[in-house]
């Protein structure tokens, strides 16, 4: 797979403030890849960098292999973003917003009718197209956002917090199209998120702390790194999980005993059998890789 | 269909949609004119009666459509810059609410979305501009009409170049604004101020002599006086036809404006809109010539 985005020792300053320090990372065609910080820690700079929004002081982007102090008209046509808040003229129909934004591509007329018949059958909002988007749900408007990402059928796909503030079946519907336009057109995706548990299924995470990389790598890479496994066992007694000598805590109808690592944790079976009659083991969470990584939470929507 | 006629549906379509911002820019003008007719339409009238030279008599029809004529220029001149201002809010609301990030993350030039704020907010201001000129010559006719089809085909000419002039020119100055306060104060600002830099609220001869010679750069100043002439034209030639002698009458157009002297030399209805029409050629340029500099300092 070749690299779409590559970053290079991306630097960018706003007056004293060092947004973005020695960045570089690479992404690779087709995959998922998340972007994870807290706010302020240079994700908003990076995206505005790399659609061509904000000049940087030092360092090299190249998008689908095109220098972007050289080509950003042609990498702004590779490119879809969703944005965090909707961009989107509330007092317009749905039609006509999509209208417009595509025109801005060069899509018009049958071209332009085809697409957005394709694209309200795959985002199921065929029967809102008439309808005022200020008067639609969150979750409907959501759909008609990424629509609009996608009208002119983009290499890569910018989902900035996508799903904050949608109820969870629509944040569903949502990741099944993203998964599926990836397979189908093999778009790369490009996703900050809040909810871990939609960065746990990237291909490959990085995470930023005050502009610069703190952690990359496959999700069971950076849980491998950042946390250990958690064995929890049930039917056992307190006194039973004492012997085993590690950190644990009591759940409703079992015990959570940490451990290092998988390994460590087949060791420990090996050694109390006795103890380990009805349990499971399970890896950390990637809220625990951003907690251990930050030290900060990223949970839901919030910091804390 | 293309990238220009989109834009200008969009934009024009979210002015109308915004029921505030229409109406406000349509009952405007129409305000303007019942309060001009209200408590200036008798200070008009006695200093015109006051500065007839003893002797001369005039029906009160003249009288009437000479402050009638006087008072609907004022206003069409004053509305064609402030109405434009009104509805080219757009682009700075884009900015504000974050639009215009839609807009530039897509490889549409910076110069094309500046031509189709330009457009559509020059129809916007047209549609409104002619409503009040049909206002304005709707009082006239019930005061005493002296106007010929000339003359009101000149006046719809001159709310024209007047609107393009004012559409340009706030273009450029929102260029410059990127919050709804900003836009607010330049607003308060236009709306109080330009009637009397381009000599509507008062005449010209009126500012002092150091004045006076600031405002005849001003190009609107010239929309003013091109307004004023074919509005008024009619009641100059009905006053010369009962015997005003031409004096008088030229007297009489030095007053109100009607006559302007740049460093003392005249300046002929035919320079007014050289004038007038070079200014909004290079203002749309200058505004255009801005949008694709900065469009420019992205890629750098």
């Amino acid at each position: 797979m070749k690299n779409i985005i590559e970053i290079n020792n991306l630097n960018k300053s706003f007056g004293s403030v060092k947004a973005v320090r020695d960045l570089s990372f690479r992404v690779k065609e087709g995959e998922l890849f998340a972007f994870l910080g807290i706010n302020g820690a240079g994700k908003s700079t990076t995206i505005n960098i790399i659609c061509g929004q904000l000049k940087f002081d030092s360092g090299s982007v190249f998008i689908d292999g095109h220098d972007i102090k050289k080509n950003v008209d042609e990498i702004k046509g590779k490119i879809g973003v969703v944005f965090q808040n909707s961009v989107l003229d509330n007092a317009l129909t749905v039609y006509d917003n999509l209208q417009s934004r595509g025109a801005l591509y060069g899509i018009y007329g049958k071209a332009f009718q085809n697409r957005v018949a394709e694209l309200a059958k795959l985002l199921d909002f065929e029967d809102l197209l008439k309808r005022t988007l200020g008067k639609l749900s969150g979750g409907q408007r959501r759909r008609v956002d990424i629509a609009r990402a996608l009208l002119h059928k983009p290499k890569i796909l910018i989902l900035d917090e996508p799903t904050t503030g949608l109820d969870p079946q629509t944040r569903k519907i949502l990741w099944n199209v993203i998964s599926n336009l990836r397979k189908e057109e093999n778009m790369t995706v490009f996703l900050t998120t809040h909810y871990m548990e939609e960065a746990a299924d990237a291909d490959y995470v990085v995470i930023i702390d005050s502009g610069k990389i703190s952690a990359e790598g496959t999700p069971l890479e950076l849980k491998n790194d950042y946390t250990g496994d958690f064995i929890t066992i049930y039917g056992a007694e307190e006194s039973d999980i004492k012997k085993l000598g590690n950190n644990y805590e009591k759940i409703r109808d079992a015990y959570r005993v940490s451990v290092e690592n998988t390994e460590k944790a087949t060791e420990l079976i090996l050694q109390y059998p006795n103890i380990f009659r009805d349990y499971e083991i399970i890896k950390g969470k990637m809220d625990d890789v951003f907690l251990s990584v930050t030290g900060k939470n990223l949970s839901g929507g919030e910091e804390r | 269909m293309n990238i220009f006629s989109v834009l200008i549906k969009r934009n024009v379509k979210l002015f109308f949609k915004d029921k505030g911002m229409f109406f406000t820019s349509l009952i405007t003008p129409a305000i303007l004119l019942v309060l001009y007719a209200t408590f200036l339409g008798s200070v008009y009238k006695d200093s015109f009666i006051s500065s007839l030279p003893e002797g001369f008599n005039i029906g009160d029809d003249i009288i009437n459509s000479y402050v009638g004529c006087q008072l609907a220029s004022s206003i069409l001149a004053v509305s064609c810059v402030s109405v434009a201002f009104c509805s080219n809010l757009l682009m700075v609301q884009d900015k504000a609410n974050g639009r215009i990030k839609d807009f530039t993350i897509s490889p549409v030039k910076p110069s094309v979305m500046a031509i189709g704020y330009y457009i559509a907010t020059l129809i916007s201001t047209l549609i409104i501009c002619l409503a009040a000129t049909g206002i304005c010559l709707a009082y006239v006719a019930s005061i005493g009409w002296y106007m010929s089809i000339s003359d009101v085909l000149f006046l719809v000419l001159d709310v024209f170049l007047l609107v393009m002039f004012g559409t340009a020119l706030s273009s450029i100055i929102n260029f410059f604004l990127s919050s709804q306060g900003q836009m607010s104060a330049v607003g308060t600002i236009i709306s109080s101020g330009y009637g009397f830099i381009c000599g509507a609220y008062m005449p010209i001869s009126q500012f002092s002599e150091g004045l006076q010679k600031i405002i005849m750069f001003l190009p609107g100043t010239y929309g003013t006086s091109l307004v004023r002439n074919h509005a008024m034209g009619g009641v100059f030639e009905e006053m010369s036809d009962k015997g005003f002698p031409n004096e008088v009458v030229e007297s009489i157009k030095d007053s109100v404006d009607c006559n302007l002297y740049f460093f003392d030399k005249y300046v002929s209805i035919d320079a007014m809109y050289v004038i007038l029409g070079g200014s909004v050629i290079f203002l749309v340029a200058v505004y255009v010539i801005m949008n694709m500099l900065k469009g420019k300092s992205f890629k750098k």
